[in-house]
């Protein structure tokens, strides 16, 4: 059983551990999972942090784009399903708190009791709206700033981590975006998360200016370059996430094992690529219920 | 073997489609629900269909206000445990579609396959309240025409209706409250529902305007804004539909302040019992006897099992 991680076998320890983790900036590398499984490949994988990502559950459980569709019911079933089966500290997406500031209480009350032991919420408007691809909104720093106080006041373990993320960079620009963390710093966030910085030099000035820990969103194919945990941790990052690495290679794979099958009849050409039945059976931890299968066994 | 069961929903299962019942001119009167429960003793009633009001599930499933806390899925949940149990058709409260035009799309598909005959949705902004509370704020009027288009557009059966609710009376006043009503109708709104009318001349007013055109839903608020009236009296103004949605809360939060009174002072039930369903009246309500039946016509020994 995977019981024997540093982050501790509880959630408050888990919280507590995360919170000291982020105060070395070490650039932790935090890999996104949309549901129980991939939790459990990364905690597999040796990873010390996991990430629910809000996108990874509209496009795995709904099919869907990230455009706001996913609900809080949605969001915390996911994270409760994961928390039941990893122990790892769970870094969870919150979207926009769901609505305003009392929305955002109940989120990060229901969160918490899930096993979160940090939330991410974002300054960006609710619900997201369609054109959101082609260009985000962001609410006033004020209406963020509410937020983000009723978040704080919201959560019983003063461990639990609000990280506040800015969508600002790429609406009204750098300084701007740092300008609207260094208010979310005031309000209580205990890390920000300026997104989307388009160079090593912007990157520099968020770590460089502001003085909680900070995030990185490293997206492939997005505006942030990817640099190097080792960079990142020069730079003084303290978090590192790649949110849809899991998601994009599973898709990948998905495509080229089941378009091998479609074209051939058969699983000959990508047999090496699939999961054996004792890998998969070892991923989900089928020798601890077989265990406890024996230990309630009717005499 | 054929397996005699009876049916696990209620009697109720010969009422008509709401929008049958709608063009068939006859008035309709729908009760609030909250729960499979209610919605059983309110079909058992003989009501010709139900509100599932959002603002209830908020009281009684989470003791909170009606200020827009709950998820389109918590309202799906309860709506799919309703529509599992009574055949009557369910009107569901879509509150502003919980998002943008896309949400509602999601939502309009959610609450028709889980068994509602009508979703009604309102122009509020998000996180909505109480369209008898103060302090409400609208989206722009073409911004909620789209909701209503893509709600139209979501839909898979024509019998499922759109209701349009404006809460723009308190807000922008009644002439811009009808334009509003005026263009939502033109988006594909099945019924119109103008909340929160000030006086009987207002009613009047929304009849004279929209009566014969679109079916009209007035909405009756114990210690709303609305004069509150019984049904007789709506369809002589010319609505075609009541719905009660908060008054069964309001009934029930009395009934239940009562008997936790009067257990907590006579540690007993004992005075309380001529007001009680007791275990069979109750099993009755509930099926238990039908659910039984079932049971047993599954048992094993009709297939053969020598137990």
């Amino acid at each position: 059983m995977a019981f024997d991680r540093p982050s501790g076998d509880r959630v408050s320890d888990r919280r507590r551990w995360l919170r000291a983790a982020v105060d070395e900036r070490r650039a932790l590398l935090v890999p996104g999972a949309a549901n129980a499984l991939t939790a459990r490949v990364i905690e597999d994988a040796g990873f010390e942090v996991a990430y629910v990502t809000g996108a990874g559950v509209a496009n795995t459980l709904l099919g869907v784009p990230d455009i706001g569709l996913v609900t809080l019911t949605e969001i915390v079933q996911t994270t409760e399903a994961i928390a039941e089966i990893c122990s790892l500290p769970l870094i969870v997406d919150i979207d926009t708190g769901f609505g305003n500031a009392v929305n955002t209480r109940r989120t990060v009350r229901l969160l918490e009791r899930a096993g979160a032991a940090a939330v991410q919420i974002e300054d960006q408007v609710f619900p997201k709206k369609c054109g959101h691809f082609d260009g985000k909104g962001v609410i006033p720093a004020a209406e963020m700033v509410s937020k983000i106080k009723a978040a704080v006041d919201a959560r019983e373990d003063a461990n639990l981590l609000v990280i506040a993320r800015t969508d600002a960079r790429a609406i009204e620009g750098l300084d701007a975006a740092i300008e609207r963390a260094e208010r979310y710093i005031e309000a209580g966030a205990d890390v920000t998360f300026v997104e989307a910085p388009t160079s090593p030099d912007e990157m520099r000035a968020v770590t460089a200016r502001l003085r909680v820990p900070q995030v990185a969103n490293l997206v492939v194919g997005g505006r942030t370059p990817l640099l190097p945990q080792a960079e990142l941790a020069a730079l003084g990052f303290s978090i590192v996430l790649y949110a849809n690495t899991p998601l994009q290679a599973a898709m990948r794979a998905m495509s080229e094992v089941l378009g091998a099958l479609k074209r051939d009849g058969g699983l000959d050409a990508v047999k090496d690529r699939l999961a054996g039945f004792e890998e998969r059976q070892r991923l989900v931890d089928k020798a601890t219920y077989d265990a406890l299968e024996k230990r309630y066994a009717v005499e | 073997m054929s397996v005699e069961t009876a049916p696990l929903t209620t009697p109720s299962l010969a009422t008509p489609p709401l929008r049958a019942q709608l063009a068939a001119g006859g008035f309709v009167v729908a009760p609030g629900v909250y729960d499979a429960l209610s919605a059983l003793i309110a079909s058992r009633a003989g009501f010709g269909a139900l509100y599932l009001s959002g603002a209830s599930i908020a009281y009684t499933r989470y003791g909170v206000p009606d200020i827009g806390l709950l998820g389109m899925t918590e309202v799906a949940d309860t709506l799919t445990a309703i529509c599992d149990r009574v055949a009557a058709p369910v009107i569901v409260d879509g509150d502003t579609g919980f998002g943008n035009a896309l949400n509602v799309t999601r939502t309009v598909r959610a609450f028709e396959r889980a068994g509602a005959q009508a979703i009604q949705l309102e122009d509020q902004a998000m996180p909505k309240r109480c369209g008898h509370l103060a302090g409400k704020s609208l989206v722009p009027a073409a911004e909620m025409a789209g909701k209503v288009k893509a709600a139209v557009d979501a839909r898979r059966a024509e019998d499922f209706l759109i209701v349009a609710r404006t809460d723009a009376i308190a807000v922008e006043g009644y002439g811009p409250a009808l334009d509003r009503a005026e263009l939502y109708l033109e988006a594909g709104a099945d019924v119109l529902f103008v909340e929160a009318p000030r006086d009987r001349i207002e009613m009047d007013g929304i009849v004279a305007r929209f009566g014969g055109r679109v079916p009209l839903l007035a909405n009756m608020v114990e210690g709303g804004r609305t004069p509150l009236l019984d049904a007789a009296a709506l369809e002589a103004i010319g609505y075609a539909l009541a719905i009660f949605p908060g008054g069964t809360v309001r009934a029930l939060s009395r009934l239940l302040e009562e008997y936790y009174g009067s257990l907590r002072e006579h540690g007993g039930t004992g005075p309380f019992l001529d007001r009680m369903n007791l275990f069979d009246g109750l099993n009755e309500i509930i099926g238990t006897p039908g659910y039984l039946a079932r049971g047993r016509a599954y048992d094993g020994s009709n297939f053969g099992d020598k137990a």
